[in-house]
């Protein structure tokens, strides 16, 4: 994104105006940031720090895991809330077989889910969008057929789990989760064939197939990974709320996607990067802490929310364009 | 062009025979300069096209063709420098003060709507076609321009999606003669055209200079600058080197204008080789067939030899080489790697044998344009670069800079992306990933120097000899006649899917190349000229 080429005439002046209007948003965003920040009572204080890197671990962790995704050229999962809420489900019910058993079932679920996506986009073409709705209203029914429709809580001789929720040296347990899987994720596609194949793929697809480009199997992986990153954030989620169902589908898909965009990746991949993601899963749980502390509504909270992932990703794909 | 138009854009004055030789001037360029970032693309740049004449702009890559043009067209505004068309300074924001002006562009990448019809196409965002669509009037004008052109043949209802490459290039200019554009500009016009296409459009260059129109006619191919136009201008590294009347000067001379004159010797080298090859068979093709495209066609290939497809655009060589590549999923027949039988559906299958196919087209299926020359130049060999699937990044870097050292790219443009490349550069980073890779039994190169000017061409050729030297069979595609007696050990005539003849180069004569390609020996439509 941020390197610098020879472009000519119209696209150059273009590009000179959409970089513009980023930095101009950037600056609008910082002194809107930097303003609330002072004039809101309780925002700047430790414990609210603690809250807004707790809240940003959840989405954070499942919108690092969709970048690759995005960065493959396969647009984006729809199925990541349901993917978080029947891992949760999943988890506190295996945990009568211990926690290492249930962290590791329920991982693996999160991978075969993935892949399977990721194998009917890469290997038959299917549309991404088309076939993670599909998945997601595939595992919801089979969600509500498994639980009777109610809620799974963990069982009662089993405690080992409540660690997950808890803090350690000072910050919650997620918080640890969220930055090591980002960190590694980071490294995984820097410094892997794997994530520079992704990175290929997502340039442009057809190169990449006639450049021999193992197609299928990178594609399995990005969906394998953006669910199974999905399926640790679930577990997270479980051990923190200490009981499951649907309702926990709630708006992680949604949110991950906004985290991925204000991170300003391209929507049309091969561009962008897990760090900027990162950010934009941080800079979301910031906005939306501090229109919580000022007393808005949610809608008002999603309202904003809604307005600056428009705008990021109208710039970003300005820019994408005029390259 | 019919007479009874006389739109609004056109100036009284304009006579319609006009004498090239003391003819006023059309169009001066004055002092004209431009830069991208730190680099100047053109420097003062003066340059003029007189009334009636075709004028010919030649250069090496980069030299500043395309950004003049651009600049006449509006797509790129100078930084200093005057441009006057007819007498009066203009200024060109964008294309459409261009064709308000009369100044059109025809170029590689035509803008026709492939799923339009013919007609439709012509009329599409053009600036006089009436509030009331008075269809049979537009409809008449477009039938004689295509008539002109010698599309008698391609009815106006047609899609363009239905047409050939060459016939497109056609609707295209059709398009631009309907608008009555007074200076058109020929950017590579003839790179996809086969010979009786290009007879046309030079036939109706002719015309309508003849009419009084000028054209400026960017080319890479020398023959047609001298068969065609009137004087020819050289830019070398953004700057005029010079104007001559075409009677002025010969070649040679022109070609050393183009590189300098050190290159321009190295450039003039005879390319006599010795054939290498070791004469091992190294692919055997058994009656390959494509419906619609290719039939039967049963080749050898051998190690240390070049193969030349020769073809017109649609013969079916891009296709075959294609299905080399395992990218024709439903291309039956046997191909036999190393007497292996090998399964080519998909592209993976094939490079796995050792087959290698690179793409005609480089910006759409050949390069990473957005990503940079490094990770474009690496792309086949990471498998090799990586261990435990994690890639080195000193041999990375080591293996790039080998790599862009052999095929002649900067290494200063390692990091840039591939897109910010002259085409030429773009070809040679795509051939490069190509170069001394294990297990390569056979480069199938699809129109390796499409769009390549001379001394780009030549380099391209010098990689490809070298990589034939070290023992690898090579196979290319072409529709120039040119490139295939300089660069084939053995030449394979294809036309309609089918091979015509398979000659040494030695026996080969262009003549007999040429009317293997063109016809097939029965059958003719167009065989007039």
């Amino acid at each position: 994104m941020s390197s610098v080429m020879a472009r000519v005439g119209i696209e150059r002046r273009l590009l000179g105006l959409a970089d513009l209007a980023l930095a101009v948003w950037l600056a609008i965003l910082a002194v809107v940031t930097v303003y609330g920040a002072a004039t809101t009572t309780g925002f700047l204080t430790v414990s609210n720090g603690k809250a807004i890197l707790t809240a940003a671990s959840f989405v954070g962790i499942i919108a690092v895991g969709l970048t690759v995704i995005v960065l493959s050229g396969n647009l984006f999962s729809l199925a990541l809330g349901q993917t978080a809420a029947i891992s949760a489900m999943v988890f506190l019910w295996t945990l009568q077989w211990g926690l290492a058993a249930a962290i590791l079932l329920t991982l693996l679920l999160g991978l075969v889910i993935g892949a399977v996506q990721g194998f009917a986009v890469g290997a038959w073409g299917a549309n991404p969008i088309i076939v993670t709705i599909g998945a997601a209203g595939l595992m919801e029914g089979m969600a509500v057929w498994l639980s009777h429709g109610q809620s799974i809580i963990p069982p009662s001789n089993e405690t080992s789990w409540e660690r997950l929720g808890q803090p350690v040296f000072g910050l919650p347990a997620p918080v640890y989760v969220f930055i090591v899987v980002t960190v590694i994720l980071a490294v995984v596609m820097r410094r892997t064939r794997f994530g520079r194949q992704i990175y290929l793929l997502g340039e442009n697809r057809v190169a990449a197939r006639a450049a021999a480009l193992p197609i299928t199997l990178l594609t399995v992986g990005a969906f394998g990974i953006a669910s199974l990153y999905t399926a640790g954030s679930g577990i997270l989620i479980g051990a923190t709320s200490a009981n499951a169902s649907l309702l926990l589908v709630g708006s992680y898909t949604y949110d991950a996607i906004a985290a991925a965009l204000v991170g300003g990746n391209a929507v049309t991949g091969g561009r962008g990067s897990i760090a900027r993601t990162a950010a934009g899963a941080i800079f979301i749980a910031t906005i939306s802490d501090m229109l919580l502390l000022r007393g808005y509504s949610t809608g008002g909270q999603i309202l904003v929310r809604g307005i600056i992932v428009v705008v990021v990703v109208v710039l970003t794909n300005l820019r994408e364009r005029t390259r | 062009m019919s007479d009874e138009r006389d739109p609004a854009s056109t100036s009284g004055s304009r006579s319609p025979l006009v004498d090239a030789s003391v003819a006023a001037v059309i169009l001066e360029v004055v002092d004209f300069s431009k830069s991208f970032g730190p680099v100047r693309a053109v420097r003062s740049l003066s340059l003029d096209v007189r009334v009636g004449e075709v004028h010919a702009i030649c250069g090496h890559n980069g030299a500043g063709k395309s950004t003049l043009v651009k600049a006449l067209v509006g797509l790129v505004r100078p930084d200093e420098g005057v441009i006057r068309f007819d007498g009066q300074e203009i200024s060109l924001r964008n294309p459409h003060d261009a064709q308000a002006h009369g100044i059109a562009l025809v170029n590689q990448e035509l803008s026709l709507v492939p799923e339009l019809s013919v007609e439709d196409n012509i009329f599409l965002g053009g600036l006089d076609v009436p509030l009331v669509y008075r269809r049979r009037r537009l409809s008449e004008h477009a039938r004689s321009v295509l008539d002109q052109l010698g599309l008698r043949h391609v009815q106006l209802g047609t899609s363009v999606e239905s047409l050939s490459i060459g016939e497109r290039q056609l609707v295209e200019i059709a398009r631009l003669l309907v608008r009555d554009a007074r200076l058109l500009i020929l950017d590579e016009p003839t790179a996809t055209l086969s010979k009786p296409e290009i007879e046309r459009v030079f036939k109706a260059t002719r015309d309508l200079v003849a009419q009084g129109r000028s054209v400026i006619f960017v080319s890479h191919r020398l023959d047609e600058v001298f068969e065609l136009c009137d004087r020819v201008t050289v830019l070398r590294d953004g700057q005029r080197v010079a104007t001559h009347e075409i009677h002025e000067i010969d070649r040679r001379t022109l070609i050393e204008h183009m590189l300098g004159e050190m290159e321009g010797a190295r450039a003039m080298v005879d390319h006599e080789h010795a054939v290498p090859g070791s004469g091992e068979t190294v692919v055997r093709i058994d009656r390959l067939t494509v419906p619609g495209s290719v039939e039967d066609v049963s080749l050898t290939l051998e190690s240390g030899i070049i193969t030349g497809l020769a073809g017109q655009v649609g013969s079916g060589t891009s296709t075959i080489l294609r299905a080399l590549g395992g990218l024709v999923p439903n291309a039956s027949g046997t191909v036999e790697v190393r007497g292996k039988k090998v399964l080519l559906n998909t592209p993976r299958r094939a490079s796995a044998a050792g087959l290698l196919y690179l793409p005609n087209d480089r910006q759409r299926e050949g390069l990473f344009l957005g990503q940079s020359v490094e990770r474009n130049l690496t792309v086949t060999r990471l498998r090799r670069l990586s261990r435990l699937g994690v890639l080195l990044r000193r041999r990375i870097q080591r293996a790039a800079r080998e790599l862009a050292t052999m095929a002649g790219v900067s290494l200063d443009r390692l990091g840039s992306p591939a897109a910010s490349l002259s085409g030429g550069n773009q070809q040679k980073v795509l051939l490069g990933r190509a170069l001394q890779l294990e297990g390569t039994a056979l480069l199938a190169l699809d129109e390796p120097t499409r769009g390549v000017d001379v001394g780009g061409r030549a380099d391209i050729h010098n990689l490809v000899r070298d990589a034939a030297r070290q023992g690898t069979a090579v196979v290319f595609s072409s529709t120039e006649l040119d490139e295939v007696l300089d660069l084939a050990d053995v030449v394979v005539t294809i036309f309609h899917g089918r091979i015509v003849s398979i000659v040494p180069r030695a026996e080969a004569s262009a003549s007999a190349i040429l009317a293997d390609m063109t016809t097939s020996h029965a059958s003719s439509t167009e065989a007039s000229s």
